[in-house]
């Protein structure tokens, strides 16, 4: 469960999250759609502790983020659009150093690694050092690693860059697989496709602001049934026209 | 397994594939790096007893000298440790991107600063060692000490290691979280520099009571005074070693107890002012904003475009803008030169130019020297890895309309630039500070022209031939294969460039009636050949080797 009240975040005068108020129940995946530069990655990375907000509160399953860091850490799963990796491990000792960061008995971890690296397919880069793999790959074993301490909540930027089919189409059943188990998901994408595809809701945020928000059918409704791609384009045109004259 | 175990364990599993990495490497990699490390620590063993022999054959003064030099070696290391210490902390605290990936897990703040700390405290410190183990070595033999005196010396480095790392550590910490506004920037450097002037004259004064030769001593070598105060823990460290070494246990341990402490004291107080300070300085860094951003000398640097071609002008202003904006890379070169341009300025207080024509020419080459390895790791550190740095980023330069001989002629231009006016500045104020005749002011600055030429032509054109478009990390760059290569020519380069004309200078002020001026031409001459093909030849290659790679 997640719960955003009144967040708001400035860098040098430019105002990248607006008093955002927002509520994910458990068992939700929701969508964060948005322009570039309209707050989705600010959004995430105060949820994580990575940046720290002006005003207002995050809470993550009843902790506010701020006041229970370690905490919330140790019930959320982050997988960044770049996700950092030690480059001088190999895959299986990532994974055993990731186990181990969240306290997770090593039994655990060798039979979640054999059962995970299958599941993702990276049994045969076993002993390859990180810096050796393939963007794909290094994708691959984020995934892995996360789904390894099974967090309540996932944080996902961008989810599916650099992903051949299968492991988009893997990805998306282990997401949904998640929510069915009661786990919340925030999930940003540029790709309307994937939220219509795998939402539970939708937000659209523009410039810091939460300008929309609700199930397909329900902005389908709101919008006499336009698809996602216009109803995207029709409240961040219709919001940019408000400050500045310039189409998008 | 606890989090920060976990950490240590993953350590130990990184240096374990470093190593395997590096011994999967060719075997002549390998000889040539191995035998090139041994070459080196044998010619400083070899120089430091050298050094060691002459200052006693000043008789009691050297005795003296040389039983001092010990402390003013370690507070000279003191210094550079500190230094070198606010480099590597702020590129560890706040330019890894471990940091982000570690403040997502669970891991308290002060658990992040402790193995940060520990990370920039060992990449601070291998040159250290590098540098102790000669020195200490030549002392150990030419005192015919017990070999124990090696050991004693690694058993107190590690404390003064920990304690000169943390005082940097703390700064950096302090000064990123409350750092002023530029205008309030002023004052505190001047406050800190009323603060060091106080304190050099509570020391200078302390020391008044001492006796007579100690004095003399301290006026004769800078520095000496506050080496060998109680309260410098270079003072603890060469004492310590030295009590413990002739026996006196009970002497030499209460030194060890000391620097033992006050580098625990230090860790803790980086451990608990780290852990407060540390988020909210992290926040600062990261707390700009996409909209604003200053330029960097944009006025000036619009102005190349009017003097340049625009593509070369494009590639050099991008990477003078790129080197302002990365703290860790101009402020490396700030102390480098900074340090060199301190001691140049202040050759007249030190009243070197009263010595002798002989010495005062010895010296001018020496200084050329020492400008000349400072521009060898420059080239190292800054030009050598310039193509690298681009990175993926490369296809944009090699899709734009320019050839890979004018990229390569821009990164080359641009460092010939910035290191020539540095280094010939420096040179021609040290020539005037000793008031040479002309004749030496002109071949130290044509020698350091000449090194300037080939350390950028070497660096340039070695660093294109073994570029490497994956490696991110600088220190990762080069300390491969390439950059030893680089640095190892730099220096031959050097010693070839200045020895001739040193030996010239030098023989000429032993013997005035000698011909050995006769030999000045082709000393130039040699200088003219050597130049043009350390420079030349390594840009042809490199030029050659871009145009064969595939990106």
């Amino acid at each position: 469960m997640i719960q955003i009240q009144n967040l708001t975040k400035s860098y040098s005068g430019f105002r990248a999250l607006d008093a955002l108020t927002l509520d994910i129940p458990d068992g939700e995946l929701f969508c964060f759609l948005g322009p570039n530069g309209a707050g989705k990655t600010t959004t995430i990375k105060i949820l994580t502790g990575l940046v720290h907000p002006d005003y207002g509160t995050a809470r993550i399953q009843g902790l506010d983020t701020n006041q229970h860091a370690t905490d919330v850490k140790k019930v959320i799963g982050y997988i960044p659009d770049t996700p950092f990796l030690y480059e001088r491990l190999t895959t299986s000792e990532f994974f055993l150093f990731y186990g181990e960061l969240y306290d997770i008995p090593p039994q655990t971890i060798i039979h979640e690694r054999d059962r995970l690296f299958a599941t993702f397919g990276l049994d045969n880069h076993r002993s390859a050092l990180v810096r050796n793999l393939s963007h794909g790959l290094r994708q691959r074993l984020i995934y892995a690693t996360t789904f390894l301490h099974n967090p309540p909540v996932l944080l996902i930027d961008e989810p599916f860059v650099g992903l051949d089919p299968y492991t988009i189409k893997l990805i998306k059943s282990m997401l949904r697989e998640h929510t069915n188990q009661g786990g919340t998901i925030l999930l940003t994408t540029h790709i309307l496709a994937i939220a219509e595809d795998i939402a539970d809701r939708i937000g659209i945020i523009h410039k810091g602001k939460l300008i929309a928000e609700g199930t397909l059918p329900e902005l389908q409704t709101e919008h006499q049934g336009a698809s996602l791609e216009d109803i995207f384009l029709q409240v961040t045109y219709a919001k940019t026209e408000e400050t500045s004259h310039v189409r998008p | 397994m606890s989090a920060p175990s976990a950490l240590w364990q993953k350590t130990r599993f990184q240096m374990i594939n470093a190593l395997r990495t590096m011994f999967r490497q060719s075997r002549l990699k390998q000889t040539f790096i191995l035998s090139f490390i041994l070459i080196f620590e044998a010619f400083l063993l070899l120089l430091f007893r050298d050094g060691f022999r002459f200052l006693s054959a000043f008789g009691g003064a050297g005795v003296i000298i040389t039983g001092r030099i010990f402390a003013l070696f370690f507070l000279g290391l003191a210094w550079m440790l500190f230094l070198s210490s606010l480099v590597s902390s702020y590129a560890t605290f706040f330019g890894s991107p471990e940091i982000p990936f570690l403040l997502v897990r669970p891991f308290s703040m002060q658990q992040i600063v402790l193995y940060s700390f520990v990370h920039a405290t060992t990449l601070s410190s291998w040159a250290f060692f590098f540098i102790i183990l000669p020195f200490v070595g030549a002392y150990t033999w030419h005192q015919s000490l017990h070999p124990l005196f090696v050991l004693w010396t690694i058993v107190f480095s590690i404390p003064f290691l920990f304690l000169c790392s943390s005082l940097g550590a703390l700064f950096v910490l302090c000064t990123v979280r409350w750092l002023p506004k530029p205008g309030k920037v002023r004052i505190c450097l001047l406050g800190l520099l009323i603060l060091g002037v106080f304190l050099a004259a509570t020391i200078r004064s302390d020391s008044q009571a001492e006796d007579n030769m100690q004095f003399n001593l301290a006026t004769m070598i800078p520095g000496m005074r506050l080496a060998v105060h109680p309260l410098s823990p270079g003072y603890w460290m060469a004492e310590g070693i030295m009590t413990l070494t002739r026996g006196h246990m009970r002497r030499g341990l209460h030194h060890l107890a000391l620097l033992l402490s006050s580098a625990a004291v230090a860790t803790i107080l980086v451990e608990q002012i780290g852990g407060k300070v540390f988020y909210p300085a992290w926040q600062r860094t990261r707390a700009t904003g996409p909209t604003r951003r200053k330029p960097v000398m944009l006025p000036h640097l619009l102005n190349i475009r009017t003097l340049l071609p625009a593509d070369l002008a494009a590639i050099m202003s991008k990477d003078i803008r790129t080197f302002f904006r990365d703290p860790a890379q101009w402020t490396q070169a700030l102390i480098f030169f900074g340090l060199l341009g301190l001691y140049f300025s202040n050759l007249r207080i030190f009243h070197y130019d009263r010595l002798p024509e002989q010495w005062r020419s010895a010296m001018t080459f020496l200084n050329v020297f020492a400008v000349s390895a400072v521009l060898s790791s420059m080239g190292a550190r800054f030009i050598y890895p310039q193509l690298s740095y681009e990175g993926h980023s490369f296809w944009m330069l090699g899709l734009s309309p320019t050839s890979m001989t004018r990229i390569v002629l821009a990164k080359f231009l641009l460092a010939l630039i910035t290191t020539g006016i540095v280094s010939i500045s420096l040179i021609f104020m040290a020539t005037r500070s000793l008031g040479l005749e002309p004749q030496i002011q002109q071949a130290a600055l044509a020698v350091i022209a000449a090194v300037c030429l080939a350390v950028c032509g070497l660096s340039t054109g070695l660093g294109a031939i073994f570029m490497n478009l994956d490696e991110h990390n600088p220190a990762a760059i080069v300390s491969t294969f390439g950059g030893t290569l680089n640095i190892v020519l730099c220096l031959c380069f050097m010693l070839a460039a200045i020895l001739p004309f040193g030996i010239i200078f030098h023989v000429r002020q032993i013997d005035l009636h000698t011909h050995f001026m006769r030999f000045l031409p082709l000393a130039y001459g040699w200088l003219a050949l050597i130049t043009m093909s350390a420079t030349l030849l390594p840009l042809w290659l490199g030029y050659h080797s871009l145009l064969k790679r595939d990106f």
